[in-house]
């Protein structure tokens, strides 16, 4: 099936704990995710991160194994569907490997539906187009 | 090619909050039988195979032979949202690994 998941790797020059930090501690993490960041790092827990352009994303905690792996959801004021965030962390031979995984589980379903009620709500319109967008769906 | 009844029965099929969950915890896994379905969410075998028939219907899940079960999974949907959306994350996430790095160098 098509899922939709990017993944990105980067390997540091730091152990695992330090990269851990960089995080997990809203200091840290005002350095290269956000401008501002809040968390609760605990399963459930509530995240609030602010962009530097303007964007607010929220989310909560999923999951939180220390120094190897932090799982979140998130989403956007302007954006309808949540995303899944995976972070681990990987010893490297020259420090750690980090991992990013961020993906839309959901996002099949809600794109299909979205999409059929704007080609049945616009088959005046552009409707041969958007039915033939459908068939070929 | 289905005509333009397609799409209200697509809809008839998704506005069914247990089907939708049914469509997402499939969508999830690739492909299932109706058996293991059911042992993941709180309904029936019985009560899977008929959303899944009505879904089927829609065009929202293929089935296909599995043994003597039958195994759904769900049709693919339009990419183009789907590519962009990649793409921007992608992008985004290049922009903060490269800012992780920088602020790990410190």
């Amino acid at each position: 099936m098509d899922e939709q998941e990017i993944t990105r790797e980067l390997e540091v020059q730091a152990g695992r704990e330090e990269v851990w930090r960089h995080l997990t501690d809203p200091d840290r993490l005002s350095e290269w995710l956000a401008d501002e960041v809040s968390v609760e790092l605990t399963p459930g827990g509530a995240l609030h991160v602010w962009g530097s352009d303007g964007e607010r994303r929220t989310g909560w905690i999923e999951e939180v194994e220390a120094t190897r792996r932090l799982a979140f959801w998130w989403q956007s004021d302007h954006e309808q569907e949540a995303s899944r965030v995976l972070l681990e962390l990987e010893d490297a031979p020259e420090g750690t490997l980090v991992t990013v995984t961020e993906s839309r589980p959901l996002a099949t379903l809600e794109l299909r539906a979205a999409q059929l009620y704007r080609a049945t709500r616009g088959s005046t319109g552009g409707g041969p187009t958007a039915l033939a967008g459908l068939a070929r769906a | 090619m289905p005509g333009a009844e397609a799409p209200d029965a697509v809809f008839a099929a998704l506005s069914d909050s247990t089907r939708r969950r049914l469509l997402a915890t499939l969508a999830q896994r690739g492909a299932a039988t109706a058996t293991e379905l059911a042992r993941e969410l709180p309904m029936s075998r019985q009560a899977v195979s008929k959303h899944l028939g009505v879904l089927a219907e829609a065009g929202l899940v293929k089935s296909e032979p599995a043994g003597r079960a039958v195994r759904y999974r769900p049709t693919p949907a339009p990419m183009s949202e789907a590519v962009e959306w990649m793409t921007a994350v992608g992008r985004q996430w290049d922009a903060r690994l490269a800012a992780l790095g920088r602020s790990l160098e410190r």
